[in-house]
């Protein structure tokens, strides 16, 4: 901020220290009014990254971009060194005058988030827009942020990672029977409500599709389904693989397993086929999708992978 | 005609109605079943899935959504009453705001502690109901008269408006899918796929239905004010009382079972009203059985208009809520 | 009889009580009036009377027998009580709510019977809206509203058919109403006490309404009975000056067959001792 000097001196000159102090306000509009002195579109390579996107601030990290990173979102957790910058909010609540106060050249948005967007258009702090959409749009999400922080060697490098993951989980899986599965990623503890499960489109979809699996959901054009009693009877799944972004104990897995007794009609309830996969790896579509998909793979395939 | 008459056509032609509703209710679906398998007791249950679906999915959920309107309606009419306010709901004072931070809370911090066969989040929404009702009950005692109205409305408002602020706050701690789920139930939700929270719910609706069966008359007194009321041989204080919880104990039960769906409480009295007069001993029971067939006939449309997937029942009831509503306006002038 | 004994009122136990010491008595088919400016106690003295605001000391005794000790419905068969005002928030018809005056004489259940009608249309008839039976209440004029409550304190007491020693309380019943309206609810209260031996006590400060139909008049003054007695004797230039602070005229009006009051002008120094 530009610093502010008027001082009213007490009794004489009101006026004209009235004047002075008008026109130093004037002075401080205009100035705020033009973009800052970094110019809208960095030459170089963006110095101070800020990311309110789990996903994109593991990507960043991963192509060797995390000393750049200067903040991040409310539930960035991995790597462990960005779970220990400062926070400026998520996809509801982005602080924009913390975003601000820490002077970055580049900002990872929501392309949703319309009001912060505008903001930062209105400084002149780049920006690089996140889309939330399928398996395939991670790989060319990391390239292209490859190539906004000049990192194009290691998004290479991150990404052929990561396609040489999936072409691994697809050839131990290839030939084998393909359950009908529910790829459930919400659901009140302790009960069947609010079930909602993975819909035909979206990066679950296509992580239930890589690990072997038939998405019981697949014809419903949605990223999201809410799956009841009567969907879940007329679908019958083979298989039901539950998704949980934090760890959960064992005695914890059993109770929740069991709550599915109360609908044997299930074909994935009557044969055992339940499970539950806790690990954040699943939920996030950023780098580590490869090991997310394989977790789910040996869910539904446990015979094709090494113990 | 008598009041005898009028409530004799009345429970004829509202219990056909909600009678209809509850056995109709259950053929409807996204998914066709086949009526002579369902009834097919030869082949085990746990291979018929035609009936699965019957007396799993369909069945337990129409008798939910038959209970939570019957009781969301008639605590309408009863709240109306005692706030001698035609526009009042069940959720002026405060109860589904307590029911909704309960559920919350639950949904947020994964609490899986039940009671009495209702799982976690209903659970704690009926604690949530509960709360607030006492909170709101105990700034409401006048010193020697009482329970004042007035200030019971404006508790309950003021409740609403923070318990709201204490939501907004627990939004800050609930991550993605956790505020999503609570946006969702907030909007309704009649899918309790067993019959465990209906044996739940019941004995507190049994205790509710049988106080509002007390209450028709002195609602009939109360109308014309609580003094009058009481010239009229009518023990105001506790007749008050009376209402206020049994209607705070079906709304809470109704909310812990369903989530907080709207308008049904403020439609169905009005509408019944129009049709049968203002005598609370024909209203009373004639909301609770067209609130029964009005919320099953919702949730059968909110489970079969975008099939397979689901709206969620709150927002066919706002659907029809709201232009009903504005026609009452307009039709006031 | 209705009998007050030295009865003594405050709303807030704090405050200045609202009543001190007031004795009042109603006899069998009296016609009291209570009279007095605002604030002296009139609404709380006629609560007290009703048996809904219990004296903090002193009793109100109805027929020797304590109201305290008895039931509300026990009261409201004896006494019915008219307010000044009436607003119903619901769309009930003129028959249903001259037959909720009925309510105190029914069981727990018990419907209203045919004889409970017939009584609720009678009391509508004697107070000339019989004809409004079926209309909505919300629609009346201010002064058919007034006659259908009155209706319904009939028949809350017993109608037409109505016991001596029951009581009508009417609260300032004609502060809201014109004048047409106001000499039928006195023609009205005349008439009715001709036909059946009620009691009534009417609070007001309408001094030509109460001299005109009340035999004994109660003066009240912040709390206090400055005088009761037959009207005739109670109701002078000296007691009116005392109550209101006004010089006022007197006389009997041959036409009118009863005291008339003419306000002159206020007083020097306002109300005097």
């Amino acid at each position: 901020m530009i610093p502010f000097h008027g001082r009213t001196r007490a009794g004489s000159n009101g006026t004209a220290v009235i004047a002075a102090v008008a026109a130093a306000v004037a002075v401080v509009l205009v100035l705020a009014g033009r973009p800052s002195a970094g110019a809208s579109q960095p030459s170089g390579h963006p110095a101070r990254i800020i990311s309110v996107i789990p996903a994109v601030t593991e990507m960043l990290f991963a192509i060797g971009a995390g000393p750049q990173v200067v903040a991040v979102g409310s539930f960035d957790e991995y790597p462990p060194e960005a779970a220990r910058l400062p926070r400026v909010g998520a996809l509801l609540d982005p602080d924009v005058e913390r975003i601000l106060s820490l002077r970055p050249d580049l900002v990872i948005v929501y392309e949703s988030q319309s009001d912060l967007r505008t903001q930062l258009a209105r400084v002149g702090i780049g920006m690089f827009i996140y889309k939330h959409a399928g398996l395939a749009d991670i790989t060319t999400t990391i390239s292209a942020l490859g190539d906004r922080v000049g990192r194009q060697k290691e998004a290479a490098a991150t990404r052929a990672a990561i396609e040489a993951k999936l072409n691994e989980i697809q050839a131990r899986v290839q030939g084998r029977p393909r359950p009908r599965t529910a790829l459930v990623f919400g659901r009140d503890a302790g009960a069947l409500r609010g079930i909602y499960a993975s819909g035909g489109v979206g990066f679950l979809h296509d992580m239930l599709d890589a690990a072997g699996g038939d998405n019981i959901f697949a014809d419903v054009p949605r990223q999201s389904v809410q799956a009841t009693t009567e969907l879940m009877l007329a679908r019958k799944p083979d298989a039901i693989v539950e998704l949980r972004s934090s760890a959960v104990t064992e005695a914890q897995k059993t109770r929740e397993l069991s709550v599915w007794k109360s609908l044997p009609g299930i074909p994935a309830v009557r044969s055992n086929r339940v499970t539950i996969v806790s690990d954040p790896r699943t939920v996030v579509p950023g780098p580590r999708v490869g090991d997310g998909t394989e977790l789910i793979a040996r869910a539904l395939h446990p015979e094709a992978f090494p113990k | 005609m008598t009041i005898r008459r009028r409530f004799a056509m009345a429970m004829a032609v509202y219990g056909t109605l909600a009678a209809a509703a509850i056995v109709l209710a259950p053929l409807v679906g996204s998914t066709t079943i086949d009526l002579g398998r369902v009834f097919d007791f030869s082949t085990p249950f746990s291979e018929n899935v035609d009936a699965q679906i019957f007396f799993v999915a369909r069945l337990p959920r129409t008798l939910a959504g038959a209970l939570v309107g019957a009781a969301l309606a008639s605590a309408g009419v009863v709240f109306q009453g005692l706030l001698r306010n035609p526009l009042a709901t069940p959720f002026t004072l405060g109860v589904s705001a307590g029911a909704a931070l309960g559920a919350m809370l639950a949904i947020t911090f994964d609490w899986t502690l039940g009671i009495a066969g209702l799982s976690a989040v209903p659970a704690a929404a009926f604690l949530g109901a509960t709360g607030a009702v006492s909170i709101v009950f105990a700034l409401a005692r006048a010193r020697h008269r009482g329970l004042s109205t007035d200030v019971l409305l404006l508790a309950g408002v003021t409740l609403n408006a923070f318990f709201s602020a204490l939501i907004l706050m627990v939004q800050y701690f609930a991550d993605f899918a956790d505020s999503y789920r609570t946006l969702r139930w907030l909007m309704g939700d009649l899918d309790v796929s067993s019959y465990q929270p209906l044996l739940s719910a019941l004995p507190l609706l049994v205790v509710a239905f049988a106080a509002f069966a007390w209450l028709a008359r002195p609602l009939n007194l109360l109308s014309m004010g609580a003094d009058s009321a009481e010239t009229r041989g009518l023990e105001v204080a506790s007749a008050q009382r009376r209402a206020f919880f049994s209607a705070s104990l079906a709304t809470g039960a109704a909310v812990s079972v369903g989530g907080p769906i709207g308008f049904i409480g403020i439609i169905v009295p009005h509408l019944v009203r129009l049709m049968v007069g203002s005598d609370h001993r024909v209203v009373l029971p004639a909301s609770a059985l067209f609130g029964a067939a009005f919320l099953v006939g919702c949730d059968v449309l909110a489970r079969t208009l975008l099939a397979p997937v689901e709206l969620p029942v709150g927002v066919i009831t706002a659907l029809i809520g709201g232009p009903f509503f504005l026609w009452l306006l307009v039709r006031k002038q | 009889m209705l009998r007050a004994a030295d009865v003594q009122f405050s709303y807030d136990t704090l405050a200045q009580p609202v009543l001190r010491r007031v004795s009042v008595t109603v006899p069998a088919g009296g016609f009291v009036g209570l009279l007095g400016p605002n604030g002296s106690g009139k609404t709380t003295l006629l609560r007290c009377l009703a048996g809904t605001l219990r004296p903090t000391a002193g009793r109100v005794t109805l027929d020797d027998v304590d109201l305290g000790t008895l039931s509300r419905p026990a009261i409201a068969r004896r006494m019915a009580v008219v307010p000044q005002e009436t607003r119903l928030a619901f769309d009930f018809s003129v028959l249903e709510v001259a037959v909720m005056g009925r309510y105190p004489h029914l069981g727990a259940f018990e419907i209203e019977g045919p004889a409970d009608l017939a009584l609720a249309r009678e009391a509508l008839a004697a107070t000339g809206t019989a004809h409004l039976e079926q209309r909505a209440f919300t629609t009346l004029s201010g002064g058919e509203k007034q006659r259908v409550i009155i209706a319904a304190a009939l028949a809350q007491i017993g109608g037409t058919r109505a016991a001596a020693g029951t009581i009508l309380l009417l609260d300032e019943p004609t502060a809201a109403l014109d004048l047409a309206y106001q000499l039928e609810i006195a023609s009205l209260l005349r008439d009715l006490q001709r036909r059946v031996p009620i009691s009534i006590v009417v609070s007001t400060h309408d001094l030509n309404f109460a001299a005109g139909l009340c035999r004994t008049l109660v003066l009240l003054r912040d709390g206090e009975v400055l005088a009761d007695g037959a009207t005739d004797d109670v109701l002078t230039p000296g007691r009116i000056k005392a109550l209101y602070g006004v010089e006022a005229d007197v006389q009997r009006h041959a036409d009118a067959g009863h005291l008339v009051v003419v306000p002159l002008r206020r007083a020097k120094g306002g109300p005097a001792a």
